[in-house]
């Protein structure tokens, strides 16, 4: 099982709290949007995707399954 | 008091008064009965204005008190301004233009401005300086411990607390030893400001701009030192910086500077003040963490920022006609968010009075509410304490821990002596 994360670039502050969730997925750019090393999450990672979702200050993260 | 009292408008004050001055002489702790009840009170309650140092009157101001609907406004920045200023105190714009920067900005050019600095801040670039945080943070302890071996009482604020971030700030924006005092000494007394025991009402108006002064001016010298030579440094960027096609005025570089030396300082002392004191009130959590400290700093952290909440509240206006839990708010009206209080809401922390440094989840406020003002420096603030208390834990001898005492002030926990001495 596989689920895809997305990221909305207008809305992404660069906090680079998802970064520090989970450092293989997220890196944080300078000057832009964060940027996502891969989209396609294996399920394990899952628990880690839903803490990066629901504790990104700007709501810039969603999980789709 | 039992019943409303009457205001000049039509609308009464609630029954519960955070405004009043009495009141921020109280604990946290004991301030927190008081939030504990307009917790569970329905909506909002509508607050007199506080008295202001710059005679400027304001009708009052609704307190948000629970974590949720901190949440809310902290979230939606299109129904809550920022622009209309940030201080929970009446203070006219001009003044909270000169020291807040970017706080006092709503998108898209809050965006604009925060991402000129922005880039010093990431995960990645805090990195880049750890080593030299963890080479201060061992000297600042070296010297603490100097300090202590003399027998005698001293105040962990100046003698520990205080250096780290003032050195941290000053080593990213390019000042030295000299200014860097300077700045900790200008930050401190501007963070005092608001207690009678510092500078008396009447007085206090002109004691804060002369504090902004020297920060301002010290940035503006420093800006102009850079566009001279430019260095490796973060001040070297923003002179470089544009905005739209604009270089920085001398305005918004001396607000900066007053945001990093008091947002970027005087909030990670708090922090490391407040917490050394839990964790001496608190051995068995001090003796968990340092069981296996490496495995448990990260979620100890939290727990520190949560505990300490260094920023106690900021204030939004409403931009539109909007509801509050239930509550009717007109388009410029007053919110005040209190941190502090929704990072003791039993509705989102269990047994929110305990340190508890293994707290997972830990949703605190201690860097905001979310949304696009969420804390810049909050990786910066939280490397420093995990460095500084890797150290204090690892080093720190047989001591013995007093009372702590505080300032009054109703927008910063401000700390403003913890004795410490050799058991």
């Amino acid at each position: 099982l596989i689920v895809h994360i997305e990221i909305d670039e207008d809305l992404c502050i660069g906090a680079g709290i998802c970064e520090s969730i989970a450092p293989d997925v997220f890196q944080v750019q300078e000057e832009k949007a964060t940027l996502l090393l891969s989209t396609e999450i294996t399920a394990d990672n899952r628990d880690l995707m839903t803490q990066a979702v629901s504790r990104c200050p700007a709501a810039a993260l969603r999980i789709e399954e | 008091m039992t019943v409303d009292s009457p205001t000049a408008g039509s609308r009464p004050y609630h029954r519960f008064n955070v405004s009043d001055y009495d009141f921020w002489n109280l604990d946290f702790r004991a301030r927190d009965a008081t939030f504990h009840q307009l917790r569970a009170e329905p909506g909002l309650s509508w607050q007199p204005p506080r008295e202001s140092a710059f005679g400027y009157d304001e009708p009052g101001y609704w307190a948000v008190t629970r974590h949720e609907d901190i949440k809310h406004v902290s979230q939606n920045s299109e129904l809550f301004t920022s622009a209309m200023g940030v201080a929970v105190d009446p203070t006219p714009m001009e003044i909270q233009r000169i020291s807040t920067f970017f706080l006092t900005m709503d998108p898209p050019e809050h965006a604009r401005y925060r991402r000129l600095i922005s880039s010093a801040f990431t995960p990645k670039q805090v990195r880049l300086i750890e080593s030299q945080i963890k080479v201060n943070a061992a000297a600042v302890v070296d010297d603490l411990l100097e300090a202590l071996t003399g027998g005698d009482e001293i105040n962990f604020i100046s003698e520990c607390a205080a250096k780290l971030p003032m050195r941290t700030v000053s080593d990213m924006i390019g000042n030295d030893s000299s200014e860097r005092e300077k700045l900790s000494h200008a930050a401190d007394a501007l963070f005092s400001s608001s207690d009678d025991e510092t500078v008396s009402f009447e007085d206090r108006a002109g004691y804060m701009m002369a504090q902004l002064d020297i920060l301002t001016g010290s940035g503006i010298r420093l800006a102009q030192l850079r566009r001279e030579e430019p260095r490796e440094d973060l001040m070297t960027n923003i002179v470089n910086a544009e905005v739209d096609g604009q270089r920085l005025t001398d305005g918004d570089i001396g607000a900066f500077m007053v945001l990093l030396a008091a947002a970027g300082n005087d909030t990670t002392k708090q922090t490391t003040t407040h917490t050394l004191k839990a964790l001496y009130d608190n051995p068995s959590q001090l003796q968990w963490l340092r069981e296996d400290f490496d495995n448990r700093i990260d979620i100890a952290v939290e727990e520190f920022v949560r505990w300490s909440t260094p920023v106690i509240a900021f204030a939004r206006h409403a931009k539109v006609d909007t509801e509050v839990a239930g509550t009717q708010i007109k388009a410029g009206e007053k919110l005040v968010l209190f941190y502090c209080s929704a990072n003791r809401d039993e509705d989102v922390f269990d047994r929110p009075h305990q340190l508890d440094l293994s707290r997972s989840p830990n949703h605190h406020f201690g860097f905001g509410g979310g949304g696009v003002h969420f804390c810049l420096g909050s990786q910066l603030a939280k490397m420093q304490l995990r460095h500084l208390f890797h150290q204090l834990v690892t080093r720190l001898p047989d001591v013995e821990v007093g009372e702590l005492s505080h300032v009054n002030n109703n927008m910063f926990h401000v700390a403003k002596f913890l004795p410490i001495q050799l058991a």
